[in-house]
């Protein structure tokens, strides 16, 4: 990805939030290439770290289990959090609820090194997302369509992931956002001022950060698959398809084997263009997660359409 | 002749070092004059073959654990020490860099992490904190002279960086002392290729860089001028072996790259 990325997100105002954004941005990029996985407590994070993840994500249920169980979702137990904190020497990121800004000040209080904006947990605001610029932690957001991602980005997030269709072992969603964000860019590819501001318009993005993605040709911030994938196969077909790494939930501590599934991901993620190593790392990993077909799901029990 | 640069591309930020090594490259051609014309080529290393390809290597940022265990089980690690301490080539690592060349670190993962070598120093990982402590600051790099006269400060930006933290004694074999120090990983020790010996001049640690007042943590047994107020170190050079604990692949600056690869120029026409 290009070095010359915007600093600015579009709407600093000054130098300090300008190199603020800049440092956001940047362990953003230093995720590339990794994967990172989804834990409930400190010996998870432990087997997430010797796998080789980049980072984890710190959570009280997997999100097939809170699909499972049902009920409000929220923020974790910071006590919890700052048991995977003091585990691991890795990043360690926090969910917080769409719009839940108190929950960002106390994730950003006990010092976790991002902040997941997520539709996995229940939403907490029916129109407003975090205003993300004024916090020193930097956030990641999901995202369906490059309009999303815009707004996103617009509101401070500094690093996106497709939504996919979190704690169902189903790719296809992944797949499915990614592809429609890949095509909106090249769609932008040959477009004038003129019809960039009409096109912004229609998908409710900024116009200079529209602009901007057309011209590097890609999104304006690193760019991680997230929600649906559980095998090696799958990370690297995120990777093929153009994403900077992985985010894996359920996928690896709902299979049989997760320390064996968590390095082939790793593997895989790094070697995702040599099929050989990728069937290497594919043998004998036992059971996969079991696994929801998105195709025959409600839609009201997709988590995907959380988010404004 | 024609030079082969590898950005080892297992996990990091290799892309962004080798976008500005396209912009370096035109750079270096128009300063260097008296030796052999350079045709650069830069490539992404993942795999043995890759590697082997290369006269020069850069391991950049990312995180150190993931890096080193991923290059572990896809047995990268010890053509990665052949390159970087028998073969003797140009290496320069950055951030996660720093701490795979360093023959010694601390505050690694539990149950420590494989170090490749190559500088004797010890890194202190994640020393200034968490990420709401990375920052950027206006560093002064002397030696950056010899690719512009104009000093400017270079725009170093540290994201949950490390620092050599203690310069340590060059000796033969493996750090033992540091090995003793619990919590202290070290590197194995290589002997270098004799062939490659006379043109490489193996000796202390140079300090390339310090980032002034931040913390006075600094401990130095070599006796230089270097005291409790000197601040931190940041980068370092031993023989041809370079490492920063900050982040030029993350500024439009070449500078850092131009100089580096005027160090290849040179190395590579002493062979």
């Amino acid at each position: 990805m290009s070095t010359a990325l915007p600093n600015t997100n579009g709407s600093a105002q000054n130098g300090t939030q300008e190199s603020n954004f800049t440092m956001k941005s940047g362990l953003a990029r230093m995720l590339k290439g990794g994967v990172i996985m989804d834990v409930v407590n400190a010996e998870q994070a432990r087997i997430a770290e010797e796998a080789g993840a980049v980072a984890v994500m710190a959570l009280e249920r997997v999100p097939a289990d809170i699909r499972a169980e049902g009920g409000v979702s929220r923020m974790s137990d910071p006590k919890m959090i700052r048991e995977i904190m003091k585990t691991v020497t890795i990043p360690v990121m926090a969910k917080a609820r769409i719009g839940h800004f108190v929950e960002c000040q106390i994730l950003e209080a006990i010092g976790v090194d991002y902040i997941d904006e997520s539709e996995v947990l229940t939403p907490a605001d029916h129109a407003h997302h975090v205003e993300k610029h004024n916090f020193s932690v930097p956030f990641v957001c999901g995202c369906r369509n490059l309009g999303e991602a815009l707004r996103r980005i617009s509101e401070g997030a500094a690093m996106i992931r497709t939504k996919g269709e979190a704690g169902t072992g189903d790719v296809v969603e992944a797949v499915r956002h990614m592809r429609t964000v890949t095509a909106e860019i090249k769609r932008t590819g040959g477009m004038t001022d003129m019809e960039l501001r009409v096109l912004a318009k229609d998908i409710q993005a900024p116009f200079e950060l529209l602009k901007e993605t057309a011209r590097l040709g890609r999104l304006p911030v690193v760019n991680f698959a997230a929600g649906g994938v559980a095998t090696p196969a799958d990370a690297a077909l995120m990777m093929q398809l153009g994403c900077d790494g992985v985010f894996v939930g359920s996928g690896i501590f709902k299979s049989g084997d997760a320390a064996k599934r968590a390095k082939a991901i790793v593997q895989a993620v790094a070697h995702y263009d040599d099929a050989k190593v990728l069937a290497e790392v594919s043998e004998d990993l036992g059971e996969a997660m079991v696994g929801l077909n998105v195709s025959m799901m409600d839609s009201k029990d997709k988590m995907q359409g959380r988010g404004w | 002749m024609s030079v082969t640069v590898g950005v080892l591309a297992l996990q990091g930020a290799f892309s962004e070092h080798l976008q500005l090594f396209k912009v370096a490259a035109n750079q270096v051609e128009s300063h260097h004059e008296g030796s052999a014309k350079k045709y650069w080529t830069f490539i992404e290393v993942r795999t043995q073959k890759e590697l082997s390809s290369c006269d020069a290597l850069v391991i950049p940022g990312g995180e150190s654990t993931a890096i080193s265990l991923v290059a572990q089980r896809c047995n990268m690690l010890e053509p990665l020490r052949d390159f970087v301490k028998v073969l003797r080539k140009p290496t320069w690592g950055t951030c996660a860099g720093l701490i795979l060349l360093a023959e010694s670190a601390n505050r690694t993962k539990q149950g420590g992490q494989e170090l490749i070598g190559g500088l004797d120093v010890r890194v202190n990982r994640n020393h200034f904190g968490r990420q709401i402590e990375s920052f950027q600051a206006d560093l002064d790099l002397p030696f950056l002279n010899e690719v512009t006269p104009d000093l400017v400060p270079f725009k170093a930006i540290f994201i949950r960086a490390p620092i050599v933290e203690k310069l340590l004694p060059t000796v033969d074999g493996e750090q033992q002392g540091e090995a003793s120090i619990t919590g202290t990983v070290i590197a194995p020790s290589l002997q270098i290729d004799k062939s490659v010996a006379k043109a490489v001049h193996l000796h202390d640690v140079e300090v390339m860089g310090i980032l002034p007042g931040r913390t006075k943590k600094v401990k130095n047994d070599l006796g230089s001028e270097l005291d409790d107020e000197a601040g931190d170190i940041v980068a370092v050079r031993q023989a041809n072996v370079f490492g920063t604990s900050f982040h030029p692949e993350l500024t439009n600056d070449p500078r850092l790259h131009i100089w580096w690869l005027q160090q290849v120029d040179a190395a590579v026409d002493s062979r």
